[in-house]
């Protein structure tokens, strides 16, 4: 019994752990794209003030600040789109 | 009429062939863009605005030259990338869509640090002698990475499979963010991913040819993103000479690449690390006697 337990535990966790590192990297990929926007419609004295690039009065908008945002919030999306896709068998061309 | 001499058009042109050469050999543009106008006594600095907006020319010539040159396989690595997508998985054997995810994960870090950092390093090391100091340095790398290289794999695979074969996903972020020191004058982008990619176990050949792909996104898509410099009030004055430029840096770099992929089919980076060498060298002593 107990060694059921534990191959149980040992195949579980990989999946458990895989699990989350998608919903993170999802969440992480939304909150990444919904910054770029931030990034782009406010000023920099307007962003909030743990943001990289605020400047209290400044009114430059953090163009690039945006987009490196949306190139790591992609990168995030499209692991998960890779990761929640088909399982393939090892053997399979 | 003071806008109508910032960059005359023999200057503009000796600037533009210059840049053609230098962007796809790995001696750095951006550093020869910095010496050269400083040993000429020309009175450029590189973070006048119009001289960025001018480079933004230059550099827009060349990606469109790379991409160009490379256009039946970013043909094939696009529509790999395109099946992949679709089948929500990189198939092993497809090389295309391995080799366009790798070029992927390997121009996000060069992205990111390049427009985060780009600003503050072009202002910190702006001088002609920070650039010569770098450029020995760069040469010293390409030395380096010839002397700990790992010997590539005889195959008679083609060119993209051995590229997808012997590149791991880590392997190609490392490299790719490697270009990021191309962001400092006297560093080269070609140099630090072709020398990471003999690191990593290619051939001089094969470590060309990923760099440019790698390269091709990242020159472009910087170009394009200052495209509205050049285009705005800080291009002014430079429009006319920046496009005599473009012609000359695009013209210099196909024939540079053209060059370059078959040099290294035999040869290594060593001459161009000489040459970096000597000009990093020669430069800091003309500039300190001067």
């Amino acid at each position: 019994m107990a060694g059921r337990t534990d191959l149980g535990a040992t195949m579980l966790e990989p999946m458990r752990s895989d699990r989350l590192l998608v919903v993170a990297a999802g969440l992480a990929g939304i909150v990444l794209i919904v910054l770029a926007i931030v990034y782009w419609v406010e000023p920099a004295g307007s962003l909030p003030s743990f943001f990289p690039g605020y400047q209290a009065h400044s009114t430059h908008v953090h163009v690039k600040h945006g987009l490196a945002a949306l190139l790591v919030g992609l990168a995030c999306l499209v692991f998960v789109w890779f990761r929640t896709g088909p399982k393939r068998s090892p053997s399979a061309g | 009429m003071i806008v109508a001499s910032l960059i005359s058009y023999p200057r503009a042109i000796v600037l533009g062939l210059v840049q053609g050469v230098a962007e796809p050999f790995p001696i750095s543009s951006l550093g020869h863009a910095v010496i050269l106008p400083r040993v000429l006594g020309w009175n450029i600095h590189q973070n006048d605005p119009y001289f960025v907006a001018f480079l933004v020319a230059t550099h827009l010539a060349t990606a469109l030259v790379l991409f160009a040159f490379f256009r039946r396989d970013w043909v094939r690595i696009i529509k790999g990338i395109g099946r992949s997508l679709r089948d929500r998985g990189i198939d092993p054997n497809d090389s295309d869509a391995t080799l366009g995810w790798l070029l992927v994960i390997g121009t996000i870090p060069a992205g990111i640090l390049g427009l985060l950092l780009e600003d503050k390093l072009r202002s910190v090391f702006a001088s002609a002698s920070s650039a010569a100091a770098f450029l020995i340095a760069n040469g010293l790398l390409l030395l380096g990475a010839e002397q700990l290289r790992r010997r590539a794999p005889q195959t008679e695979a083609d060119d993209d499979v051995r590229i997808a074969r012997q590149v791991g996903w880590a392997q190609a972020f490392i490299v790719g963010a490697a270009q990021a020191l191309a962001l400092i004058p006297g560093f080269s982008r070609a140099g630090a991913t072709m020398g990471g990619s003999l690191l990593v176990g290619l051939s001089n050949r094969d470590a060309a040819r990923f760099a440019f792909l790698l390269a091709t996104p990242i020159i472009g898509a910087a170009a394009l993103l200052k495209l509205p410099d050049l285009l705005g009030s800080e291009g002014n004055g430079v429009r006319g000479p920046a496009l005599a430029a473009s012609f000359c840096a695009a013209a210099t770099s196909y024939l540079a690449v053209r060059f370059l992929m078959r040099f290294f089919e035999t040869r290594t980076l060593v001459p161009f690390a000489l040459y970096c060498l000597g000009a990093g060298v020669g430069t800091s002593i003309y500039l300190a006697v001067s």
